[in-house]
């Protein structure tokens, strides 16, 4: 699972050093269209449930409906509590009196991108993992 | 866009991975040892995470040096910071299951500890890669 999200994490770094201002533009355009959140909740569902189909025929083990609770609503908590911590970053930063506030405002989107799609992908798993544990412990 | 992220990355490749292992192999040379360890050998205790740490820890600083606003660098310190504990805890888990005898799986550990390491420095990368283009949106 974590050379996936580290790929994901390379394919990102890669997009945003190979096009510096195609990438972050899609990104920002989609945000100020409104669907971006949505298209990223989609985006990490897909790969949660992938990545957990994919343990699951590795390790020949049956889907449990914890585990499916988990990954279908994780996700969608971590991406859209993101999206508030996002919109209360750019407020603040509308409300100071910043030097080119555009630009910070588009560099903050695209961090926040890049953070809840890691974020929405890792933690489901890491808070299964730490289920399970507190399952065999107990 | 500039290369500082590269040349932060490598160093710590080169420090953290690169010199310990030509230091291995520097002392067996001196000590006309046959051991030629591979960095495998070098770091199957997950040593590694200790590595992977210690870039969570310089790229948690650097966010916090930074002019992101305060939501975004609590986001990436948490996150960095959960992924550098559990790459640190390999090395924690193996050195507690060696020194009480508790059966320790190596390839677990290596793996583990290989896989994490990758995946801290893939976000040290990207981190470092946008705290570099916000540092230069900021000074515009």
């Amino acid at each position: 699972m974590g050379v996936i999200v580290a790929s994901l994490s390379l394919i990102f770094g890669l997009l945003v050093v190979s096009f510096p201002v195609s990438f972050p533009r899609i990104i920002v355009t989609s945000w100020q269209g409104g669907y971006l959140v949505l298209v990223m909740m989609v985006l990490t569902l897909v790969l949660d449930a992938f990545l957990y189909l994919r343990v699951s025929y590795l390790r020949s083990s049956k889907p449990t409906v914890l585990v499916a609770a988990c990954l279908g609503s994780l996700p969608i908590i971590v991406v859209g509590g993101l999206s508030f911590l996002l919109e209360s970053a750019v407020t603040q930063t509308l409300s100071l009196d910043l030097p080119n506030v555009q630009g910070r405002v588009n560099e903050e989107v695209l961090a926040h991108t890049y953070l809840g799609l890691v974020a929405a992908v890792f933690l489901p798993f890491l808070v299964i993992r730490l289920l399970q544990q507190f399952k065999t412990t107990s | 866009m500039s290369i500082k992220w590269l040349l932060w990355i490598g160093l710590y490749l080169v420090m953290g991975v690169l010199v310990p292992w030509a230091t291995a192999l520097s002392w067996a040379h001196q000590h006309g040892s046959e051991l030629r360890p591979r960095p495998r050998q070098l770091f199957q205790r997950g040593e590694l995470g200790l590595v992977g740490l210690v870039v969570v820890i310089s790229v948690i600083w650097n966010l916090l040096q930074s002019q992101f606003m305060q939501q975004t660098i609590a986001v990436a310190a948490v996150l960095l910071a959960v992924v550098g504990t559990m790459a640190g805890d390999v090395w924690i888990e193996s050195y507690c299951r060696l020194s009480t005898g508790t059966s320790c799986n190596p390839e677990r550990t290596w793996r583990d500890s290989r896989n994490l390491a990758f995946l801290v420095f893939s976000m040290a990368v990207v981190v470092e890669i946008l705290l570099d283009r916000f540092a230069k949106v900021a000074a515009l």
